[in-house]
C-alpha cells in the first residue's frame, strides 16, 4: 500500500511513469465517466439541431428541432392514437437529426421530406401520421447542428433579421417624411396661379363629364380665395434638398433609391472600421435630413433659430441613439486571426463605442501557451478576451460555448439590437484532439468545467453590475464546480453511486494532447488514497501540507464503458486551481460569494451582536427598572401622525379656499377686480379693497361650494353694514 | 439624458402653451354651472401635458356639456345628438396621431347615444371620455334624463319620474373590453384634475363620469352630497387615486381598492349612499381597436395600389 502510494505520488509530482503498475492513457480513447451516456447524440432529444427560421424578423428567429416537433405533437398527438402518432413523429425527428448531423446545414423542408420518405415506405399508418405532422409544420429555415460553422451562421442569421427590422423602421420613417414633404410642395402648387388655372383644374379632374363643368369659372372663383402666402424660396429649396437626400440614401434598400446599398458584414475589424469611417459623413447628412424633415412636416422649422443649429449638426459625431436607426456592422472572425493589428482594431471598436458587432470564434480553449517553458500553461488569450471587454464602458459582452447559444438566444438578439458595440466570444467545441467527440459535448463540458464559463454583460439592462451582469446560465453557478452523480455497476453487479465534481482536469482528460499528464491505475491498486481531483483542488490548506497522503484522480471510461481511474499530474492541478480562481472572480462580479458583501455582513453582524450584548448586560444591572427592548431602543421617533396642518385662518380675515374652487364664475361676476383666477383657473381674493364688504358677502352666498369666507368688514362706515355682517355669519 | 441629442434639438424651440391659450370665447353656461370646473380641469391638463392645439380634438354631441369644443382653442367637432362616439372613432381611425377627447352628457350618451356608447366601450379606442352627468336635460330646459333619480320632477315628468336612474358606471363596467372607468364630482377640483389626468394617461377608452351640479334646473338635488363630506367615498390605491393630506382631512370616508379588481369595482360603483370618487377599474392590457386594425399604417402609393388591387381581386371571375 505504501509502495503504491509512493509510486502514485512520484507520478503526481514528476509527471513520469516509473513503475509498471501505472500505464499511459495515450491511445486508450478514454473519456470522462460522465460522458458514458452521450456516445451517440443523434439518439437524444436536446437543443440541437437548430432551425434558423426564415422570414421571422419579429418573432423567435430560431427554434430547436425538438421544440418545433413538440409544438406539432401538441396539436396532433391527441386521442386514442396519440401515442402512436407521437412515436412515429419522434422517429422522424431522430432521422432528421441524423441527417442534419451529417452535413453543414440544409433547408428543413427537404430534410423533412427525405426523412419522411425513408420512414413511410415501411407502413401506411406511419405515412398518415407523418403527413398530419407535415401539414402542421408552418415554418421553414436552415437546419444546422452544433458544428464548426454554426456560430457564424447563427449570429449572421439573427443579425440579418435585426437589420430587416431596422430597415423596415427606417423605411417607415423615410416614407412618411417623403409623403409629407411632397404634400407641402403639392399644396403650394395647388394654391398657386398655375395650380388654379383652368387647364390644370381640368387635368386634375380626370375623365368624366367634362362638358358639365366650366373650369374657367372655377379657376376665377378659386383665385379669389387664394392664400396670400406661398412657400418661400428658401423653404422650397430646403424641402427639395431633403427629398433628394432621403431618396438617395444607400444605407437601406428602398423602392425610391436608385443607387446600390452598402454592405455591412465583414471578416475583419479593420475593414469594418474603414467602411464605418468612410460612410460617417453620409450618415450625419441623412440623420440631419431626418431631423430637419421632422420639423418641416410639423411646420416648426424656424430659419432664424434652426439654421445655425443645424449648420454644425454632427460635427462631434452622432449620439449612439441617433445611430441606432442605421444598420450595424458585423464582423465574424476566428480567434487565431486576432493577434496583432486586428486585436488593436477590436480594442478601438470597443473603446470608441462604435456600432460594430464582433463575433470571435474560438476553436481551442486549452491550446498550449506559445511561451510555455517546460511547465503546463494554457493560453488564455481566447478565454480572456470577453473578460477584458468587461472593463470597457458601454460594450455588450457575451461569452458562451456554442452548445449554449440556443439558450442565450434572447440575449444574443438584445446584443445585436443594442446601439453600441457588442462582443460575442464563442467556443465552437472543435477542440484539438477531442475531435472524436461531438462539438456539442465538448462545448457543454467546457461550460460545466468552468473552462469556458458563459456570461452576459448588457449595459442597457441597468446601471449596476447586478442588473447588467449575469452568470445564470452556468450549471450550479453558486458552487466552485458543478457536481454530478455517476452511477455504475461494480464487480459484484451492485449499483454504486458516486458524486463527482466536473473540473478542468476532467475536461483536459478528454483531450489526447494532454495524455502525458494522466496515468491509469490498475483496478487492483485502487485505494482510499486516490482522492477525487475536485477535492484536492479545493483543499484550502494545499500549500501548507507537509506530507502528501492522497493523490488526485478522475473517473474515466474506456471504449467498452468500463470504469477506469487515472491519476493526475500536479501541473494540471495547478492549472485547475488557476481556472477556479478565475471562476471565483467571475462569481464575485455576478454577486455570488462577493467578498465585499460578505465582509460587510460580517461587520454588521459583529456590531449587532456587540450592541445586543451591551443591552443584555445593562438590563441585568438595572433589573429593578424594566429596560427598553433593543428594538425599541433603536427605533427612530415616529413620524408625526397628523398630516401637516395648515395655519388656521383668523375669522377676521377674508379668504377663499382656493384649491376647492370649482371655477364657476359666480364671484368673478360679482366683482372681477376683487376676485380673480390663478394659473389653474381657481379663484382667490386679488384685491380686498377693490369692492365692498357687501359684495364679499354676496359672493360668499353665491358660491356653489361655499368656500368664500368674508371675515370682518374693513370699512366701518360702509352702508348697510349691520345686515351684511348678519348675512356673513353663515360663512365664517 | 432621456432623449438623444437630436431629439433634444427638435424639442429646443417647442412652444409652451399657457392655460389661457386653450381658452376660446366666453362660456355660455349658466353661472355656477359645474361644466366650468370641468373646463378648468381639462385646460389645466392640456397645459401640463403640453398638448398641441393642432393635434388635439374635442368631439361632442348635443346638450349643455356638448358646447365644450366651442370653448377650447383646439380642433373640435360639435356633432349631432348621441353621435359623439362614432365621430370620435372616425377621427381616431383616420388620424390615430391626434389626441381625442369626447364630452358628452347624460342625455346625449345614456339615452339617444346609448348604443354607440356600448360599442365604443367594446371597441376600446384610445380616447378620453367625460360624461358630464347633471341628471337633467338642461339645454332644453328641464326634462328628465336617463340618470335622473326616481321622483325627479321635470317638464316631462311633472309628477316625478317613475324609474330609477341608470348608473353609467355599472353599465360601462358590464360591457366587454371596458378598460378604464372612473368617477369624479365637479366640486372637488383636486380629485377631478387627478382623475382627468389618469384617464388621459390610460391607453384605451377612458370613461370618466363626472357628477355635476345644475344650479339652474336641479339646484338642490346634490346638496346632501355636497354638504356632507361623509357622503363622498374616496377610492384610493397606490395604482389609482392617491390622496393628499388636505383631502384626507376633509373627506374621511375612504376605501382602498385595486383598480385591477373588476368585481369589487362593480360593487363600489353600485353604492347609492355615498358617491364613490376615484379610479374604479383600469386594465391597460386590452388592445385598442385602431391598433388591431393598424389604423396608423402609412398610406403610401404602393399601399393604396395594393389595397385597391385586393378589392378588385374580389370580383375576379
Amino acid at each position: 500500500m505504501e509502495a503504491d502510494l509512493q509510486a502514485h505520488v512520484a507520478f503526481f509530482l514528476s509527471g513520469k511513469i516509473n513503475t509498471p503498475n501505472l500505464s499511459s492513457i495515450d491511445g486508450l480513447n478514454l473519456r470522462p465517466a460522465l460522458f458514458a451516456n452521450y456516445r451517440d447524440l443523434t439518439r437524444l432529444r436536446y437543443d440541437f439541431p437548430l432551425v434558423l427560421l426564415k422570414d421571422a424578423p419579429d418573432g423567435p428567429c430560431v427554434e430547436s428541432l425538438s421544440g418545433l416537433i413538440d409544438g406539432i405533437l401538441e396539436k396532433i398527438a391527441k386521442g386514442s392514437d396519440g401515442d402512436r402518432i407521437r412515436k412515429h413523429v419522434l422517429r422522424l425527428e431522430q432521422r432528421i437529426r441524423s441527417l442534419a448531423t451529417a452535413q453543414d446545414s440544409a433547408p428543413l423542408i427537404p430534410l423533412w421530406e427525405k426523412a419522411a420518405s425513408e420512414l413511410t415506405s415501411e407502413d401506411k399508418e406511419v405515412a398518415e401520421a407523418l403527413s398530419r405532422a407535415r401539414a402542421n409544420l408552418k415554418v421553414d429555415g436552415e437546419v444546422i447542428d452544433c458544428n464548426v460553422s454554426m456560430p457564424f451562421h447563427y449570429l449572421g442569421h439573427v443579425w440579418a433579421l435585426t437589420q430587416t427590422r431596422r430597415a423596415r423602421r427606417f423605411g417607415d420613417i423615410v416614407k412618411r417624411l417623403v409623403i409629407k414633404l411632397n404634400e407641402i410642395l403639392q399644396a403650394d402648387f395647388a394654391t398657386s396661379n398655375v395650380g388654379r388655372s383652368a387647364e390644370n383644374l381640368k387635368r386634375s379632374f380626370g375623365s368624366g363629364p367634362m362638358d358639365h363643368f366650366d373650369f374657367e369659372a372655377m379657376s376665377r372663383i378659386l383665385a379669389k380665395s387664394a392664400p396670400k402666402e406661398s412657400l418661400t424660396k428658401s423653404r422650397r429649396r430646403r424641402i427639395e434638398k431633403l427629398l433628394a437626400t432621403l431618396q438617395s440614401q444607400q444605407f437601406f434598400p428602398t423602392s425610391q433609391s436608385d443607387k446600390g446599398t452598402y454592405t455591412f458584414a465583414f471578416d475583419s475589424c479593420a475593414a469594418a472600421i474603414a467602411a464605418y469611417r468612410e460612410r460617417m459623413p453620409k450618415a450625419i447628412e441623412l440623420s440631419k435630413a431626418v431631423a430637419v424633415a421632422e420639423l418641416e412636416v410639423k411646420g416648426e422649422y424656424s430659419e432664424s433659430k434652426h439654421d445655425r443649429l443645424f449648420e454644425s449638426f454632427g460635427e462631434s459625431g452622432l449620439d449612439p441613439r441617433d445611430m441606432a436607426i442605421f444598420p450595424d456592422y458585423l464582423v465574424r472572425l476566428h480567434a487565431h486571426e486576432l493577434p496583432g493589428e486586428e486585436l488593436s482594431w477590436l480594442t478601438e471598436i470597443m473603446s470608441l463605442n462604435l456600432p460594430i458587432k464582433v463575433l470571435v470564434q474560438t476553436d481551442d480553449v486549452i491550446e498550449r501557451s506559445p511561451i510555455h517553458d517546460g511547465h503546463l500553461a494554457f493560453a488564455l488569450r481566447s478565454r480572456q478576451l470577453a473578460r477584458m471587454a468587461l472593463g470597457m464602458a458601454g460594450v455588450f459582452v457575451l461569452q458562451s460555448p456554442s452548445s449554449s447559444l440556443y439558450q442565450l438566444r434572447e440575449k444574443i438578439r438584445r446584443g445585436l439590437d443594442c446601439s453600441g458595440p457588442a462582443l460575442f466570444s464563442v467556443f465552437s467545441g472543435i477542440a484539438g484532439s477531442s475531435a472524436h467527440m461531438p462539438p456539442y459535448l465538448i462545448g457543454a463540458a467546457a461550460l460545466e468545467s468552468r473552462v469556458f464559463p458563459a456570461f452576459t454583460m448588457d449595459p442597457s439592462s441597468g446601471n449596476d453590475w447586478a442588473s447588467r451582469f449575469s452568470l445564470a446560465i452556468n450549471p450550479q453557478a453558486e458552487l466552485d464546480w458543478a457536481a454530478h452523480r455517476i452511477v455504475y455497476e461494480d464487480d459484484a453487479c451492485q449499483t454504486v453511486t458516486a458524486q463527482a465534481p466536473f473540473t478542468l482536469v476532467d475536461f483536459v482528460a478528454s483531450d489526447a494532447r494532454y495524455a502525458e499528464f494522466f496515468a491509469k491505475v490498475p483496478k487492483a491498486q485502487w485505494n482510499e488514497a486516490l482522492t477525487n481531483a475536485g477535492d484536492i483542488i479545493a483543499r484550502d490548506k494545499w500549500d501548507s501540507i507537509d506530507r502528501i497522503d492522497s493523490v488526485p484522480s478522475v473517473l474515466m471510461v474506456d471504449e467498452d464503458d468500463r470504469l477506469q481511474k487515472v491519476i493526475v499530474s500536479e501541473k494540471l492541478i495547478r492549472e485547475a486551481r488557476r481556472c477556479l480562481s478565475m471562476w471565483n472572480s467571475l462569481q464575485e462580479l455576478g454577486g455570488i460569494h462577493n467578498s465585499h458583501v460578505e465582509k460587510a455582513v460580517a461587520r454588521e453582524k459583529a456590531a449587532w451582536e456587540e450592541s445586543a450584548r451591551v443591552i443584555v448586560a445593562a438590563s441585568a444591572m438595572a433589573s429593578a427598572v424594566p429596560a427598553p427592548s433593543p428594538a425599541a431602543a433603536t427605533l427612530s421617533p415616529a413620524p408625526a401622525a397628523a398630516a401637516e396642518s395648515e395655519p388656521e385662518k383668523s375669522s377676521d380675515e377674508a379668504y377663499i379656499e382656493t384649491p376647492r374652487c370649482a371655477s364657476c364664475n359666480e364671484c368673478i361676476q360679482v366683482n372681477d377686480k376683487m376676485f380673480a383666477y390663478d394659473g389653474n383657473k381657481q379663484a382667490f381674493i386679488k384685491d380686498i379693497n377693490a369692492g365692498t364688504y357687501a359684495q364679499l358677502v354676496e359672493a360668499a352666498e353665491n358660491c356653489q361650494v361655499a368656500i368664500i369666507h368674508p371675515g370682518k368688514p374693513r370699512n366701518a362706515d360702509e352702508a348697510g353694514l349691520a345686515e351684511s355682517i348678519k348675512r356673513a355669519e353663515a360663512f365664517q | 439624458m432621456k432623449l438623444s441629442a437630436t431629439k433634444q434639438l427638435l424639442e429646443l424651440y417647442k412652444e409652451q402653451q399657457a392655460l389661457e391659450d386653450y381658452q376660446s370665447g366666453v362660456p355660455r353656461w349658466c353661472t355656477g354651472c359645474g361644466d366650468n370646473a370641468i373646463l378648468a380641469a381639462i385646460q389645466r391638463l392640456c397645459r401640463d401635458e403640453g398638448l398641441r392645439p393642432e393635434k388635439t380634438v374635442f368631439v361632442s354631441g348635443i346638450g349643455c356639456s356638448s358646447r365644450f369644443p366651442h370653448y377650447m382653442k383646439t380642433y373640435g367637432f360639435h356633432g349631432i345628438h348621441g353621435r359623439a362616439f362614432p365621430v370620435a372613432e372616425g377621427v381616431k381611425m383616420a388620424r390615430p396621431d391626434l389626441t381625442v377627447f369626447v364630452n358628452t352628457g347624460d342625455g346625449d350618451c345614456c339615452s339617444i347615444g346609448a348604443a354607440h356608447w356600448v360599442h365604443a366601450i367594446r371597441y376600446n379606442m384610445n380616447m378620453t371620455v367625460f360624461l358630464h352627468d347633471n341628471q337633467i336635460y338642461g339645454l332644453t330646459k328641464k326634462q328628465a334624463s336617463p340618470t335622473s333619480p326616481i321622483g325627479t320632477k321635470s317638464n316631462t315628468t311633472p309628477r316625478g319620474s317613475y324609474l330609477d336612474g341608470l348608473n353609467p358606471l355599472t353599465v360601462t363596467l358590464g360591457v366587454v373590453n371596458a378598460s378604464f372607468v372612473a368617477q369624479a364630482v365637479d366640486w372637488i377640483p383636486e380629485t377631478l384634475f387627478e382623475i382627468v389626468k389618469a384617464a388621459y394617461h390610460h391607453k384605451g377608452f377612458s370613461f370618466v363620469r363626472i357628477v355635476q351640479r345644475c344650479p339652474e334646473w336641479l339646484p338642490k338635488s346634490l346638496d346632501p352630497w355636497l354638504q356632507d363630506p361623509e357622503r363622498i367615498q374616496l377610492v384610493h390605491h397606490a395604482d389609482g387615486l392617491q390622496l393628499s393630506p388636505g383631502l384626507s382631512r376633509v373627506y374621511k370616508n375612504q376605501i382602498e381598492h385595486n383598480p385591477r379588481d373588476i368585481h369589487r369595482a362593480r360593487e363600489i360603483a353600485s353604492n347609492q349612499e355615498a358617491i364613490p370618487v376615484g379610479i374604479l377599474y383600469r386594465n391597460p392590457e386590452i388592445p385598442c381597436y385602431e391598433d388591431t386594425r393598424h389604423a396608423g399604417a402609412l398610406r403610401t402609393v404602393d399601399a393604396i395600389r395594393r389595397n385597391f388591387d385586393a378589392e378588385l381581386d374580389k370580383y375576379t371571375v
